[in-house]
């Protein structure tokens, strides 16, 4: 196809299904899953508080958690849900799952130092007003986004933990999260769901975030401190 | 797959009859309010079929969401209903097969629609097994009408296509392009392949094709579907809080889904558009316009004059 006729494209030509398919794969998939799914929040919610310890076990207990909710968010939300009505959320899947698998196995590695009190905050913000941007959209309660199966929410939040990586590693993790960032904010302006837009606007705010006030640990003297100061900042 | 019932037969042999007096359009006595129904003839074979059919691009891709699967069951009852027959889909709909065919299902209604979709594969070699694989969704044994989706490897499919229908495999072959995109290409397919069809994008504002494709459509005796026919929907966005014209009446049209449908189908080249909705009441106004008088041609220009000035 020549660039003339790439040009006659919009962004809605894109888009395949309608924003009501879209919207109730989360009342959909809650109500499936009703009442296992509370365990994934549960676990977002105890995440935190494991990523703050000094001890190596817990924090590795924190990554597993994380690589957890990528796989249940890839496998069953994108494969099983989105993927019958959108063809590349199949694709996203099975990367997020890969992404999930990766976090399992780098265990303790992945998260080399405690969280920090407002990056743990932050976490604790978007696991718990994020998933109220969908039944905005909705409107219905059984839509709420949920860590660990809505993407939009497992993406924002995890990305606290990515940043805070090593490079080269740290870049590796991150190409999923911008790739879904890009992906789905195109979705949902083509859509006109602008309230789901608030997903992709929080994770690339908790990404600045994350960089600003949790320096990496090649920055960070003391990598092993629970109570990093204020003033240490990264460039 | 369209097997004639004895209501269809009669009905079918009374508008052939009604095709040689006037082949550009058939219209006889049916619902709703015995107003004139409209059917065309399709040129190869002089077979008819209603004027307007079903699109599912968007519409029908529901995935597995039950709900939505028995309300888009009740839009193709409608359909059925108001005596449509030509459902329209393409293997790049996503779900949009198989929900057609839960529908199919559910009403036993395979064997009163006229099954068209789509080979949309770049592997030339994947014809047969992409039609085999579209029938299953559909639940049915073979296609009416397959067709070359957006001239994707028009050639190889192209091939495969004929044979498949010399072999009885499929009744029509065609194919199919939208947006006003690679016209001069269809020209080119449309001067030298034996299609049955063609399907293209016309409507009140893209009216591009009425410059080659559709005199060519019937210098070479090929049936036109038309595509998005509302614009994908935007000519209601952008014409709907607007008043119809005071002569609308005169043309046939009591709202804007029959003044877009009608001014499609009067069109003498055009045998069916393929609207598509999610919506039983949508569906209801849109097989409105295969009934009544339809406009003629200064009535046409006319509609085009007054959407241009809106
Ligand atoms: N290259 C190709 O082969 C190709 C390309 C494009 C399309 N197609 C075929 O052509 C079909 C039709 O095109 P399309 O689906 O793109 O667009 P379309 O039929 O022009 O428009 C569909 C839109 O119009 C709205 N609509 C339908 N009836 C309405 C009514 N009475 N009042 C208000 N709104 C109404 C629908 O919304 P609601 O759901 O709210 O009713 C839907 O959003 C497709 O479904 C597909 O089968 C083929």
């Amino acid at each position: 196809m020549n660039g003339a006729a790439w040009l006659s494209y919009s962004l809605q030509d894109f888009v395949m299904f309608g924003p009501e398919v879209f919207l109730r794969l989360f009342a959909r998939i809650n109500q499936d899953l009703w009442p296992w799914l509370l365990l994934w929040p549960l676990a977002g919610l105890v995440l935190p508080w494991f990523g703050r310890q000094a001890a190596e076990l817990p924090r590795r207990l924190a990554m597993a958690l994380a690589g957890l909710a990528w796989i249940g968010c890839g496998y069953l939300f994108l494969v099983r849900y989105y993927g019958p009505v959108n063809w590349p959320a199949t694709g996203f899947g099975w990367a997020f799952v890969v992404q999930g698998l990766l976090l399992l196995l780098l265990k303790g590695r992945a998260l080399p130092a405690p969280m920090t009190r407002p990056v743990a905050v932050s976490w604790w913000l978007a696991i718990l007003l994020l998933p109220w941007l969908s039944v905005l959209e909705m409107p219905d309660v059984w839509a709420l986004a949920l860590f660990g199966l809505a993407p939009g929410v497992t993406v924002a939040a995890t990305v606290l933990l990515f940043a805070r990586q090593p490079s080269p590693l740290r870049w590796l993790l991150l190409v999923l999260p911008l790739a879904w960032t890009l992906f789905s904010a195109a979705t949902y302006w083509a859509l006109g769901t602008f309230w789901l837009l608030g997903f992709p606007v929080a994770t690339l705010a908790l990404l600045v975030v994350a960089f600003r006030v949790n320096p990496s640990p090649e920055q960070t003297p003391d990598s092993q401190s629970v109570r990093p100061g204020p003033g240490r900042q990264s460039p | 797959m369209l097997e004639l019932s004895r209501r269809r037969f009669l009905i079918g042999v009374g508008l052939s009859g009604l095709a040689v007096a006037s082949p550009r359009l058939m219209a006889a006595g049916s619902t709703p309010g015995e107003q004139a129904f409209h059917s065309r003839p399709i040129p190869s074979t002089g077979e008819s079929v209603p004027a307007i059919g079903m699109g599912t691009w968007i519409t029908f891709n529901v995935g597995g969401d039950q709900y939505l699967i028995d309300q888009r069951t009740r839009v193709l009852e409608t359909f059925l209903e108001r005596n449509g027959t030509v459902i329209d889909c393409s293997p790049m709909y996503g779900s949009a097969a198989d929900v057609i065919g839960a529908g199919l299902d559910k009403l036993g209604a395979h064997d009163r629609i006229f099954a068209a979709t789509k080979i949309w594969t770049s592997d030339g070699s994947e014809t047969r097994e992409q039609a085999a694989t579209s029938e299953r969704r559909w639940g049915i044994d073979r296609f009416d009408l397959l067709q070359v989706h957006n001239l994707l490897a028009w050639q190889e499919h192209l091939a495969t296509l004929k044979e498949m229908k010399a072999e009885g495999r499929v009744r029509y072959i065609g194919i199919s392009t939208s947006h006003g995109r690679r016209h001069r290409e269809l020209a080119r397919v449309m001067e030298t392949e034996p299609l049955d069809f063609v399907q293209l994008t016309y409507n009140v504002l893209d009216r591009e094709s009425e410059e080659r494709l559709l005199p060519l459509a019937r210098e070479r005796d090929i049936a036109v579907i038309v595509n998005r026919p509302f614009q994908g929907g935007s000519l209601f966005r952008r014409f709907q809080s607007e008043p119809l014209p005071s002569w609308a009446g005169e043309a046939g049209v009591g709202n804007w889904a029959e003044f877009f449908l009608k001014f499609i189908i009067s069109h003498p080249a055009v045998t069916c558009a393929i609207p598509a909705t999610t919506s039983v009441e949508h569906m209801q106004e849109n097989m409105g316009a295969m009934y009544g008088q339809l406009p003629d041609a200064s009535q046409r220009r006319m509609m085009a004059e007054y959407v241009r000035q809106l």
